[in-house]
């Protein structure tokens, strides 16, 4: 298992050299430009000169590659061209709201899909299990900014029961726990906003997937020696069922990053996507290469968890 | 010989022993006729082709047909009408006609998610196939290529892709949809020549001195057409999100071309006073993925020979 973490770890660094070299080149083919976005009109040459080479902007695309690499590998993601904070300082800021939305919904998404799941499974071809598979389906063909705008429109504005975005209200001082609840509230819709597609779509898996264990020979086994049935659906037929969803869940990683990017535009989520959706704005690039990459080296980094868990979680699986 | 009573409707079931017994069945199916059989059984599936049809109609005959043809024509003593009679899908802030930007609008949405599909597929099935039949260098430059692809969430690498080199126009959003959506294709088609370039069947068209694209085009490629045509039918609905998406957010389709996205976004600012903007093209993308959906799942169900009653 070291060695097979150790390859896969080995064959990702020139995977993410390569995606490096993409990223670098699509960002520097954006038209504007820094030129257009950094430069003062005012400036004369000398000044805008000046301004170029401060930013390295001067020498040839391959040296300004080699130099972000360079500076990339030793933690140094550079400065950015709007305000001239350094990269990592304003992803430090950014990356907690993201990794909050991210996390409690994959959470959310999970449980749900799990349960939901089971359940049609269980009750395969009743009114519970067609209307879920309805509901999956349209859960699967609406786009999240449509749901998203619909939550809101309801929630918010119609009922005034949550708020419409952001992360927390603004101009009020509240104690600990309301503060807290205060977050919690605004959450809501975007969690459900982010999570319902994937919802949708590991419940239809989970479901055919415990459809398939619930066949099995050794479920008849496991009922005949007496196991309770609790216990079967648990033990031995939830634990089985799971296996393949961990590679569509892990395969969806970046899915659900993607997603997180649109919720974030949809609700004004202070994080990494709004970033984002700004620095593409004003072609930040080094923010932008930065946000490139780190949902690069994440998606691989997933993917790569969920094949040792894959072999955790079913001993049959060998990898050498 | 007659065919006794309780055996009607159950072909499907003595389907094996055909050969065996001739007696048995009154004519044979060809294989299209089984799976266009089996897909026609499937109700869900049915209603979506039926509705993919009704939408197709609608939009590309519907202005000759209802007179509704003018979408761009701007009457401001129309302005924001609720659906009637003379504007059945209402009228804007600046008085068009929303019934026939709907259809329009769906020219546009259906024809980028059929095309785009139609470019994915190219580039999918010609890199796979060469990747999965010759392997080895060939296997490994063509696959780290779709992992670069793979590697970066869709939306992020689109929206920077349409700001590099979008003009707005739908051919740029068809290729620009396509570029991102060819590499799960290609990582299917791969997988199944994998597997395929194994078998028999290969290894006698080889003998018989088949090799290299015929191999390929005329032996393996057309037994791992299910697949393939299964995951087309998918990605259409899924390049219909992903231009809708891209619209919503500003990056998709520019003035004068319209989408059922670029609607829903248009009417977003409008939703308290006329949310009937809204709710026309949010229910018409809806219910097309939706539709693109279950043909897919009846397609796979109806080309899996070994399919299995759910």
């Amino acid at each position: 298992m070291g060695r097979y973490i150790i390859r896969r770890l080995l064959q990702a660094i020139p995977l993410l050299l390569l995606i490096s070299v993409f990223m670098f080149s699509l960002i520097h083919l954006l038209p504007g430009g820094a030129d257009a976005v950094i430069f003062n009109p005012r400036l004369d040459a000398a000044g805008r000169a000046a301004i170029r080479a401060s930013f390295g902007l001067d020498q040839p695309i391959y040296i300004q590659y080699l130099k972000w690499l360079a500076n990339t590998l030793t933690g140094n993601f550079g400065f950015s061209f709007s305000n001239h904070l350094s990269v990592s300082s304003i992803l430090a800021v950014r990356f907690p709201a993201t990794i909050e939305l991210f996390s409690f919904s994959l959470l959310f998404a999970l449980i749900f899909a799990i349960i939901l799941g089971v359940v049609s499974a269980v009750r395969q071809n009743t009114a519970t299990d067609y209307t879920l598979t309805v509901i999956s389906y349209f859960g699967i063909a609406m786009p999240a900014f449509i749901l998203g705008l619909f939550l809101q429109d309801i929630f918010a504005v119609q009922l005034h029961i949550l708020p419409v975005s952001g992360t927390e209200s603004l101009g009020y001082t509240f104690d600990a726990f309301n503060s807290l609840l205060d977050k919690a509230t605004h959450l809501i819709l975007p969690v459900i906003t982010l999570a319902f597609l994937f919802i949708a779509a590991w419940s239809r898996f989970m479901r055919s997937s415990m459809i398939d264990v619930i066949k099995q020979d050794y479920m008849r086994t496991a009922r005949a020696k007496g196991v309770s049935p609790i216990n079967i659906l648990v033990q031995h037929a939830l634990r089985n069922a799971l296996i393949p969803l961990i590679t569509v869940v892990a395969i969806d990683f970046g899915g659900v990053a993607g997603g997180a990017v649109i919720t974030e535009g949809i609700y004004a989520w202070p994080g990494m996507g709004s970033l984002f959706f700004d620095s593409l704005e004003s072609r930040d690039f080094p923010v932008l290469l930065a946000i490139l990459m780190l949902s690069a080296i994440f998606v691989l980094v997933f993917n790569l968890v969920a094949d040792i868990l894959y072999g955790v979680m079913d001993p049959r699986i060998r990898y050498n | 010989m007659d065919l006794p009573k309780q055996l009607d409707g159950l072909e499907e079931d003595i389907e094996p022993m055909m050969d065996l017994t001739p007696a048995l069945t009154q004519k044979r199916r060809s294989q299209g006729r089984i799976i266009f059989d089996r897909f026609i059984r499937n109700k869900a599936a049915l209603i979506g082709a039926i509705w993919i049809v009704v939408l197709v109609i609608f939009c590309f005959l519907g202005p000759y047909i209802t007179g509704h043809n003018q979408p761009d024509l701007v009457r401001a003593e129309l302005a924001s009408l609720p659906p009637s009679l003379a504007n059945p899908l209402g009228t804007d802030d600046v008085g068009r006609d929303e019934f026939a930007r709907a259809m329009s609008g769906g020219r546009v949405s259906l024809l980028v998610g059929i095309t785009s599909m139609l470019v994915a597929l190219v580039f999918g099935v010609g890199i796979g196939s060469f990747a999965g039949f010759y392997g080895g260098i060939v296997d490994n430059i063509l696959m780290r290529l779709t992992d670069v692809a793979l590697a970066v969430p869709i939306y992020l690498l689109l929206f920077v892709l349409s700001v590099a080199f979008s003009d707005g126009s739908p051919t740029s959003i068809v290729i620009l949809i396509a570029i991102l959506s060819w590499a799960q294709t290609s990582r299917l088609v791969r997988g199944e020549f994998l597997s395929l370039r194994e078998r028999e069947y290969v290894l006698a068209a080889r003998t018989v001195g088949a090799r290299g694209l015929r191999l390929m085009f005329r032996h393996i490629l057309p037994n791992a057409a299910g697949p393939i045509i299964v995951s087309a039918t998918l990605l259409i609905g899924n390049n219909i999100i992903l231009e809708s998406i891209l619209s919503f957010f500003g990056f998709g389709l520019r003035i004068p071309f319209a989408s059922w996205g670029n609607m829903v976004a248009g009417g977003q600012s409008l939703y308290d006073v006329s949310p009937w903007l809204v709710f026309a093209p949010a229910l018409l993308i809806v219910t097309v993925v939706l539709s693109f959906n279950l043909v897919g799942d009846g397609l796979r169900d109806a080309l899996d020979p070994y399919m299995t009653e759910r």
